[in-house]
């Protein structure tokens, strides 16, 4: 039985995989720490997967999983640490980013008690353009973890075998694992790892990927602050509006009275829509706690140190 | 057990005889197999027809619902009821031939998690069953990205796990191929079946269920992409209006100050652009909305992570 299964999912723009392997397990072996190596894919991406079967056949501890449809990196990285062997799981991109040299130092850091080990590449000597996004991103969302982060989408990770499975992942929210995991309480250390030599060329992505991302951390924020209390964001936005609404009919109608004739005047319509979409807000925010209430029966908004996430401790009786 | 074979039956009494016989004799002796007839509430003599072979024969078992659900919960209540680790699909009305079930069966080891079946030579009238049904399978390969040109075809042959993975509601027995992609990231084929006409009977459809079915590929559409990600769904769209909300804005800036200041028309391009804006903001908080809801359901219910099948076993 390996001691860490190192899964590498193979989703987008994955390099040569025979590469990936070999990058990996060398400074593996050399720490002397025993490892099965699964490539989680897709059924398209075979002449790549192909690949590893000769690596495979010469004893190379290596698993293909494959998954029928592109369900994206968080469904994929479930599915395969649901199959995966190890008492530690550590993840590493099939794309140049941080150098996989790092991993028996992540490793270490499991063994010695944290849930989640990330890497940092640092010192930084990749190119500036990736240095300024990353920097956007902590910018954004680096609040949420305290500011103990430098690096939250660093694709090389390691963590305890169960912590996947007991964080709420879905979407593409995966890329925030650590974020995730220090708001649940999981101990997340951080550690410096080297950045791959073939990724010292900036990356720019299209723009459709900038949105998603964008609905990513917005959808991330608002988990953060508001998940459990909806009411709270938008009461204080929706009476924020219909204020704003309400001054502003408020000056129209006085103005009127002062003689200034109405037909023509973009402002009483401001002032109606924004009093309508407060109202709205406000309705969404009551049907937001609706869904947070029913959800809270039978469930604790708590975790105890070292077990897994509560539900009733005790059943009602019959 | 290693196969389920699950119809559900809504007054089909003639049926019943045949089909029995007709399974029993495509399925060889060596297959350990199962049949689970669902009544789906009919109120012809299906019940008893079926009470026939279930005495005689305990691989034949009466699925009971209480009142006629329709064809989706039917076949949901059969597989919950099947016990094999292949559970296979399909119609009542003898129009499907289980002669090419272990033809699925087979397809379905060659490493497939749901192999569905097309109906060569359909023998339906064209343009009440095949024109509609056509443009309808058309949409959905669109919309869904999953490559199978005959939705409406009941036989199909399910993994055990792909089924575990899939909560049939509403019409979704039109897509379940795409179901099974989105929730269990099943692997899918199709190959060729027979089809033959309706012996007896008639049929339950109509051409009303095509516009049922267009509406319904919304519904399919949220749940392949968005499903996890409504915000995306929702942002985007609150994009889109706050740019047109941007342009009516600005085009009213232009014609305010360059052309009549006070002009009545001019109140129209702002009065516009405002609502559109309103609209994205709306938009995005119901986006939000949708996210403290999904992310509720997700702590409750740890759904099963997608299917993983090693390549080099």
């Amino acid at each position: 039985m390996p001691e860490v299964s190192v899964i590498v999912p193979v989703v987008e723009r994955p390099d040569p995989l025979t590469t990936v392997y070999q990058e990996a397990a060398a400074p593996l072996a050399e720490a002397g720490i025993s490892a099965e190596f699964v490539f989680v894919s897709y059924p398209w991406f075979r002449p790549l997967t192909d690949a590893l079967a000769a690596l495979r056949a010469a004893g190379a501890p290596i698993r293909v999983l494959e998954v029928g449809h592109a369900l994206g990196e968080t469904a994929v990285l479930k599915a395969a640490a649901a199959e995966a062997a190890g008492q530690i799981l550590a993840t590493v991109p099939a794309y140049p980013q941080a150098d996989p040299s790092g991993l028996p130092a992540l490793i270490a850091q499991v063994r010695a008690g944290s849930d989640l080990a990330v890497g940092r590449r640092w010192p930084r000597r990749d190119s500036l353009i990736n240095r300024f996004q990353n920097r956007v991103l902590h910018l954004l969302v680096g609040a949420l973890g305290g500011g103990r982060l430098h690096d939250v989408a660093c694709g090389l990770r390691a963590m305890r075998r169960d912590l996947l499975g007991q964080l709420p992942l879905y979407g593409d929210f995966v890329r925030f694992l650590p974020l995730l995991a220090m708001r649940d309480g999981y101990r997340v250390e951080e550690v410096a790892v080297p950045v791959h030599p073939r990724s010292m060329r900036g990356r720019l992505y299209s723009p459709g990927v900038y949105l998603r991302r964008l609905f990513d951390v917005l959808g991330l924020i608002f988990l953060f602050k508001f998940t459990d209390k909806p009411l709270r964001f938008f009461g204080l936005i929706g009476s924020a509006l219909s204020s704003i609404g309400g001054a502003l009919l408020l000056l129209v109608l006085i103005q009127r009275l002062a003689g200034q004739p109405l037909a023509d005047r973009p402002l009483l319509l401001l002032g109606v829509l924004l009093m309508t979409l407060g109202a709205q807000a406000i309705a969404l925010g009551l049907i937001g706690e609706i869904i947070v209430h029913l959800s809270a029966a039978g469930r604790r908004g708590y975790r105890l140190r070292g077990s897994q996430p509560s539900a009733r401790p005790r059943a009602p009786a019959a | 057990m290693q196969l389920s074979v699950v119809v559900p039956l809504y007054n089909e009494e003639e049926s019943v005889g045949p089909l029995v016989e007709a399974v029993r004799a495509a399925l060889p002796a060596s297959l350990e197999w199962e049949l689970l007839l669902v009544d789906d509430g009919s109120r012809d003599g299906t019940v008893a027809s079926i009470g026939a072979f279930t005495a005689a024969d305990p691989r034949v078992r009466l699925v009971p619902l209480a009142r006629n659900y329709g064809q989706t919960q039917a076949m949901q209540a059969g597989f919950d009821a099947a016990e094999g680790d292949v559970v296979v699909s399909m119609d009542g009305d003898l129009q499907n031939d289980p002669q090419d079930i272990p033809r699925l069966l087979a397809t379905l080891e060659q490493g497939y998690d749901l192999v569905a079946g097309y109906r060569q030579r359909r023998q339906d009238d064209l343009v009440t069953r095949k024109i509609p049904s056509w443009i309808a399978n058309r949409a959905i390969r669109a919309v869904t990205g999953v490559d199978i040109r005959d939705n409406g075809c009941s036989l199909k042959a399910y993994r055990r796990w792909t089924l575990d993975r899939m909560d049939l509601y509403s019409d979704m027995h039109r897509f379940l191929p795409a179901l099974a992609a989105a929730t269990a990231g099943a692997r899918i084929t199709e190959i060729p079946v027979r089809h033959h006409s309706r012996r007896y009977g008639h049929s339950k459809y109509g051409l009303s269920r095509v516009l049922k079915i267009l509406a319904d590929l919304l519904t399919i559409t949220m749940i392949m992409w968005f499903r996890e990600r409504p915000l995306t769904l929702f942002g985007t769209a609150a994009i889109i209006a706050f740019a047109i909300g941007a342009g009516f804005l600005t085009a009213s800036a232009v014609a305010i100050w360059q052309i009549h200041a006070g002009m009545a028309t001019a109140f129209v391009l702002p009065a516009s652009g405002l609502l559109c804006i309103l609209l994205g903001c709306y938009l995005l908080m119901l986006g939000l909305v949708a996210q403290v809801f999904l992310h509720h359901t997700r702590q409750d219910r740890a759904s099963p992570p997608p299917i993983a099948v090693e390549r080099f076993a």
